[in-house]
């Protein structure tokens, strides 16, 4: 169950279109590493969880992945709300609007459609946690490059917020990690999984 | 060339398996709004890129 | 910022330490500093969307109390940014 908050998580005011920029934030949307992958990623990982701490965290995590998930669509909405014929035609955003004409679609920079094989749901707790760790270092690679390409500070201030919530994101993952060792045996992580088989002795 | 240290380190973590420090909660930003414009209310977290390339 | 803008922003920064400390909570559940904090930011928070949603639009749907008119459905959007 969730509930709705008609406010952005940190705030959104760009003044100035700008096609060329939107066709490369686009990709944190719906991209390989984007947020819409991030939210599915952590929320559909939860049920196979077999320590509740560990499932809370992917919730909470999940759940702020949703409301930076509106945040990069509306950045990419104010960045092409108000463009004219000719900046759509000029930028080289003729090949989305056609499809889309200005509205969010998940899709990576390159155009490749939003595709559920960008995220795995592992089952395993040890793997899903390494793979959320990896998620939110190339999520904070994806921003590093956005943020060389922003001379706008109306764009830079949210991209910066979303790049520095990736680092918090991962040092709660690496935590979680920490608190399934320390319901293992040291000896051998690996012997079961904990989220399938009974016990390691039977 | 760098020089690695593992004297002593040996025995803290079991191999194979990743390790991310445990954070402890020291104290937060005081200055909220700074807080919220860095993306963490932790000090420690706060980790901004600065990178620039410098090929033309 | 107007007086509607700087409480949507303040309900932002709290609503964001609220959000950053029950990450760590989440896997700190025993640091009572860090819940004194939690709940004091916490109590603020609640002030400040019951607040707002009197005064101009509700935030949540249950902040959407009704006499005359249903204005949950009314209230900007989000992405339509600042004086939506």
């Amino acid at each position: 169950m969730w509930n709705y908050e008609k406010r952005l998580q940190f705030p959104v005011n760009i003044k100035e279109p700008n096609a060329k920029l939107a066709q490369v934030i686009i990709s944190q949307y719906g991209g390989p590493d984007g947020e819409m992958g991030a939210s599915m990623r952590y929320l559909s990982q939860r049920y196979s969880m077999p320590y509740r701490e560990v499932a809370g965290v992917l919730t909470d995590i999940g759940t702020e992945e949703l409301a930076h998930l509106e945040m990069v669509a509306t950045i990419v909405h104010q960045l092409t709300r108000d463009l004219s014929m000719e900046e759509i035609e000029k930028s080289g955003f003729g090949q989305y609007y056609v499809d889309h004409t200005i509205g969010v679609w998940p899709q990576a920079a390159g155009g490749i459609p939003f595709n559920a094989c960008e995220f795995q749901v592992k089952g395993d707790v040890i793997t899903d946690l390494h793979e959320d760790m990896a998620a939110e270092q190339k999520a904070r690679s994806t921003y590093d490059n956005i943020l060389r390409l922003i001379k706008d500070p109306d764009v830079c201030e949210p991209i910066k917020f979303l790049r520095a919530r990736e680092i918090v994101h991962y040092q709660r993952f690496g935590e979680a990690l920490r608190m399934t060792q320390d319901r293992l045996n040291s000896k051998n992580f690996y012997a079961f999984n904990p989220g399938f088989d009974q016990t390691p002795n039977c | 060339m760098q020089e690695y240290r593992y004297e002593g380190k040996e025995d803290r973590f079991p191999v194979a398996m990743a390790y991310v420090p445990w954070q402890k909660f020291d104290k937060m930003y005081e200055n909220l709004d700074k807080a919220y414009h860095e993306g963490t209310i932790f000090p420690e977290l706060n980790k901004p890129f600065t990178g620039r390339r410098c090929v033309s | 910022m107007n007086g509607k803008e700087k409480l949507l922003y303040d309900i932002g920064v709290v609503s964001f330490v609220v959000v950053d400390l029950g990450l760590y909570l989440d896997t700190h559940p025993t640091d009572c500093k860090a819940m004194e904090y939690y709940n004091h930011y916490n109590h603020i928070r609640k002030q400040l969307m019951k607040e707002f949603s009197e005064k101009y639009y509700p935030l949540t749907m249950d902040m959407a109390e009704c006499s005359k008119e249903w204005k949950w459905g009314m209230a900007p959007m989000p992405w339509e940014g600042e004086c939506g």
